[in-house]
């Protein structure tokens, strides 16, 4: 560890890499784990069972693994896992997951995480996405690779964000938003949050093939031109035979409608979502198989 | 004894009960007061005149009981007890009168209270709520992310406020309220529920409010106010709202 120097308080049972850098200030707590090359620039504060990865910049005054900001919350042993390369801004905040939430929240590689954004408890951030100044994500939310979210916004509980999608600046984001669309809106007659056109920006960054990506831009116009009759509109589509991303489009949207008010993941209440699973040691998964 | 951290720094004359546990980097100004079995993290900050009762629990770079822009200035809080006091939340001292929290509010992270503003007891504050001073919290209120509540507002009691909505004047008790400006849409039925409501009074605060906010929701309908106030047999959780919406009827409902 760089520059023994610092005053700082870490403790001694937390595995800090040798290439990592601790800054003046920073509390690291006991269960805490820090990949090479991962930078804590000062004032940074972890506790909880959390493994950060390799090479991220974590900066000023965040404050990442606390408990849960829910009431249920009774202390149990549930992870916060943060990948490599993540860049985070001044004042992020992350927690640790519920028992009844599968146990872990999960920052996925890459992405990019402004001022002040808060990621609750069973929460899952893939890879390449950029959240924008103090955007909320409430509980259980997962936001998909390559989803942009502008400043202020805020996702209730649940949501799912697709891949490559956009969520404009100040909007509430209270039903799932469909990969690859701009969403956006406020609480106002005027311009309600709803899907208002393509997000080109995600589209060229997912480098689709030509044939592919004319596809998907046939099928978000066909279902969301106007939002009625969306069942159908997906039915014609899966009956043409689409293929692909408009495939995933469709997947997404049905997903959508046969959860609670547009919210698919509100059917995984109360169980073990599939990420969970896939990344959560298998220690804490039999623990909480055990227990459900 | 409190057990304080080699690199907090507790001011002399800080009263502290003696199973406190405070942080590293932690700031416990000369006036502070705390109750048994708080606890207070990493880089949280209390000065000012600030007492906590029991089992509060402040963490990291929360700052309890500064007064904005007045260097020099001793404000006062008064915290109860079992209160959870999350990251980066801001509880102004006031001058005047002191800030004020209940007993067993959470305050999630980044909120901001200003100074003189109340909080009762059993409130979910959510993330970025903005509660300006002077402003009056009764109990088992909820708020949703970045409501903004204005100064000398008044949200009643069992009220839940939802994202992004603006509070001035008054919000009635029992209600789901929404909009900037902010618009009454119906009764907050599963809190009441959970408080252990009964279905008659549920169901009775829902008739009532569909008759006082029918339409648009920004405001009591005066004349089913005045009728509802005459009724002889009125259920006692809508005679509250009734007379708590008379009291209120020079300004805004909402």
């Amino acid at each position: 560890m760089k520059d023994l120097t610092v005053i700082r308080e870490i403790d001694a049972s937390a595995r800090v890499a040798a290439e990592a850098t601790v800054g003046p200030f920073c509390v690291i707590g006991p269960g805490v784990t820090i990949g090479p090359h991962t930078v804590l620039t000062r004032r940074v504060s972890v506790s909880g069972r959390t493994i950060i990865g390799s090479a991220n910049i974590i900066e000023e005054g965040c404050v990442l693994g606390s408990s849960p900001q829910d009431l249920k919350y009774a202390g149990s042993s549930t992870m916060l896992i943060i990948g490599h390369r993540n860049r985070f801004g001044p004042r992020v905040t992350a927690h640790i997951g519920t028992e009844a939430g599968g146990g872990l929240t999960r920052i996925g590689n890459d992405n990019l995480l402004l001022d002040g954004c808060h990621i609750a408890h069973d929460c899952f951030v893939d890879d390449h996405t950029v959240l924008g100044r103090e955007v909320l994500l409430a509980g259980h939310v997962l936001v998909q690779s390559g989803a942009v979210v502008s400043d202020l916004a805020g996702a209730h509980h649940f949501t799912t964000i697709g891949r490559y999608a956009r969520v404009g600046p100040r909007t509430p984001v209270r039903r799932d938003v469909p990969p690859f669309t701009n969403f956006c809106g406020e609480d106002h007659e005027k311009l309600p949050p709803a899907v208002r056109g393509v997000h080109e920006n995600g589209m060229r960054a997912a480098k689709l093939s030509p044939g592919e990506e004319a596809e998907l831009r046939k099928a978000l116009r066909e279902l969301f031109e106007d939002e009625t009759a969306l069942q159908t509109k997906i039915e014609q589509l899966v009956n043409m035979g689409v293929e692909g991303e408009a495939a995933a489009l469709c997947e997404f949207c049905q997903h959508s409608l046969q959860g609670v008010y547009g919210r698919y993941r509100e059917l995984l209440r109360g169980q073990m979502p599939p990420e969970a699973l896939r990344y959560l040691p298998p220690d804490l998964i039999s623990l909480w198989r055990n227990k459900a | 004894m409190p057990e304080i951290s080699r690199y907090a720094v507790v001011e002399k004359t800080a009263k502290l009960a003696a199973d406190v546990r405070v942080g590293p980097f932690a700031y416990i100004g000369p006036q502070a007061v705390l109750g048994a079995g708080c606890v207070i993290e990493n880089g949280a900050t209390i000065v000012g005149q600030t007492t906590l009762g029991a089992k509060c629990h402040v963490f990291p770079m929360a700052v309890i009981g500064a007064v904005p822009g007045q260097a020099g200035q001793v404000g006062r809080c008064v915290l109860g007890e079992a209160n959870s006091i999350r990251e980066h939340v801001t509880l102004s001292g006031g001058l005047e009168a002191p800030t004020r929290i209940g007993n067993d509010n959470l305050i999630m992270i980044g909120c901001q209270i200003g100074p003189g503003a109340s909080v009762g007891d059993h409130c979910i504050i959510t993330n970025c709520t903005q509660i300006d001073g002077g402003a009056t919290i009764e109990d088992y209120v909820g708020t949703s992310a970045f409501t903004f509540i204005a100064p000398g507002a008044k949200v009643g009691m069992y009220t839940y406020i939802a994202g992004y909505t603006g509070i001035e004047g008054q919000a009635p008790p029992y209600a789901m309220v929404q909009g900037y400006p902010a618009r009454v849409r119906g009764v907050n039925s599963e809190k009441l529920r959970r408080c252990g409501f009964g279905d008659d009074d549920i169901r009775a605060l829902k008739e009532a409010f569909r008759e006082l906010f029918n339409g648009a929701g920004a405001q009591a309908d005066p004349d089913v106010l005045r009728r509802m106030a005459g009724e002889a047999s009125l259920n006692v959780h809508v005679r509250r709202l009734v007379e708590i919406l008379q009291a209120g009827a020079g300004g805004r409902s909402a």
